[in-house]
């Protein structure tokens, strides 16, 4: 019976949109999945096979969304790609230097995810820890934002573009993606804070981070594939699919939002709210309010 | 430069067979499972990314 209710229609549901939304918003997807569930006291087995199943149709469903907001970009991207290395040489052009910049940024968490992952899931998995790195995820925010404004005042607002980027410089923004193996560190907000240390304006960071984001997002999920075909994952084959549509709407509906907030607004309302959130949850973990 | 790349990539298809059929397990999340698929593609992967590295070197004036 475990397994029959490992996820129910309104779990799916609210669980799909949490991952939908918490992938792309700069507040941390896998904490937040760590943490609600928590807070609604669900007794969803996080290691149940249908769950494992049930989360990796949720992160196709995004990965899909990414995909298809950036099907044009992606296009010419992969058409660069493929030419520069049928031609054996580089030509400079903008698509293929931002498409090398995203093979090198996406090295460091494809090396990292695949060796430490389960680790640091093992390690780090609980809503103490979650709460904890919620925390710290803000003050990542905060730290980017307030280094951001001392470069205005002291040089200016000078910006740099995304093909102008070097190679050090995406594998350092790739490693501060890594660190979204922490639960409660967001992927795009470490991306997105590297991406201002670097000279970058906030339309360019979120652009870069969500571009980073995608293959990463797609690999997992594509990797966890089999597990759709464990045994009893037919019984919430129906909740996958309803998961998969919610949580590819609720991510497009998102980066759709994010790319017209930051070209105007910062990282620190998502800051403040990782602050509280976790602040909050931290203090209900030690009431025993939450397990 | 040309020589690096061919050695990076002889060695990640080495690993990368070495993860696919078992032989080697580490840092695997099961290291009793008989294939340790996502470690074999990020291998694969990282040998194709040396032999386009190889690629460019050759060309290169």
């Amino acid at each position: 019976m475990q397994n029959v209710h490992a996820v129910t229609f309104v779990q799916a549901i609210l669980l799909a949109l949490l991952q939908g939304v918490s992938e792309l918003f700069p507040v941390s997807s896998l904490g937040h999945t760590i943490l609600v569930p928590a807070l609604f006291h669900w007794s969803v087995n996080r290691r149940d096979p249908t769950f494992l199943a049930f989360i990796v149709v949720l992160h196709l469903g995004t990965a899909l969304a990414l995909v298809i907001f950036y099907r044009r970009e992606w296009i010419a991207l992969a058409r660069a790609l493929i030419a520069s290395v049928v031609r054996g040489r580089m030509s400079g052009a903008r698509d293929e230097r931002i498409a090398w910049l995203l093979v090198v940024g996406t090295i460091p968490v494809g090396i990292l995810g695949v060796f430490l992952e389960s680790a640091v899931r093992n390690l780090f998995g609980s809503a103490a820890f979650a709460s904890l790195f919620l925390m710290i995820n803000a003050l990542i925010m905060f730290a980017g934002e307030f280094l951001r404004r001392r470069q205005h005042e002291a040089r200016g607002k000078q910006y740099k573009h995304l093909e102008a980027m070097t190679w050090t410089q995406s594998i350092a923004v790739g490693f501060a993606q890594s660190l979204a193996l922490l639960p409660g560190i967001s992927r795009s907000g470490a991306s997105i804070v590297a991406g201002l240390a670097i000279d970058l304006d906030h339309e360019d960071a979120a652009h870069y981070s969500f571009l980073l984001a995608t293959p990463v997002i797609g690999a997992a999920a594509l990797l966890e594939i089999p597990r759709l075909w464990a045994p009893g994952t037919h019984v919430i084959a129906l909740q996958a699919v309803i998961g998969c549509l919610v949580a590819g709407i609720a991510a497009y509906a998102s980066v759709a939002f994010l790319t017209r907030y930051f070209q105007r607004n910062d990282l620190r309302p998502f800051g403040w709210y990782c602050l509280a959130f976790g602040a909050l949850c931290l203090y209900l973990f030690y009431k025993g309010a939450i397990a | 430069m040309k020589y690096l790349a061919l050695v990076i990539a002889i060695v990640c298809f080495a690993i990368a067979i070495l993860y696919l059929f078992g032989v080697i397990s580490w840092f695997a999340a099961d290291p009793t499972h008989k294939h340790h698929v996502g470690h074999f593609a990020l291998f694969l992967v990282l040998g194709v990314l040396a032999l386009i590295w190889l690629r460019f070197a050759w060309r290169a004036p």
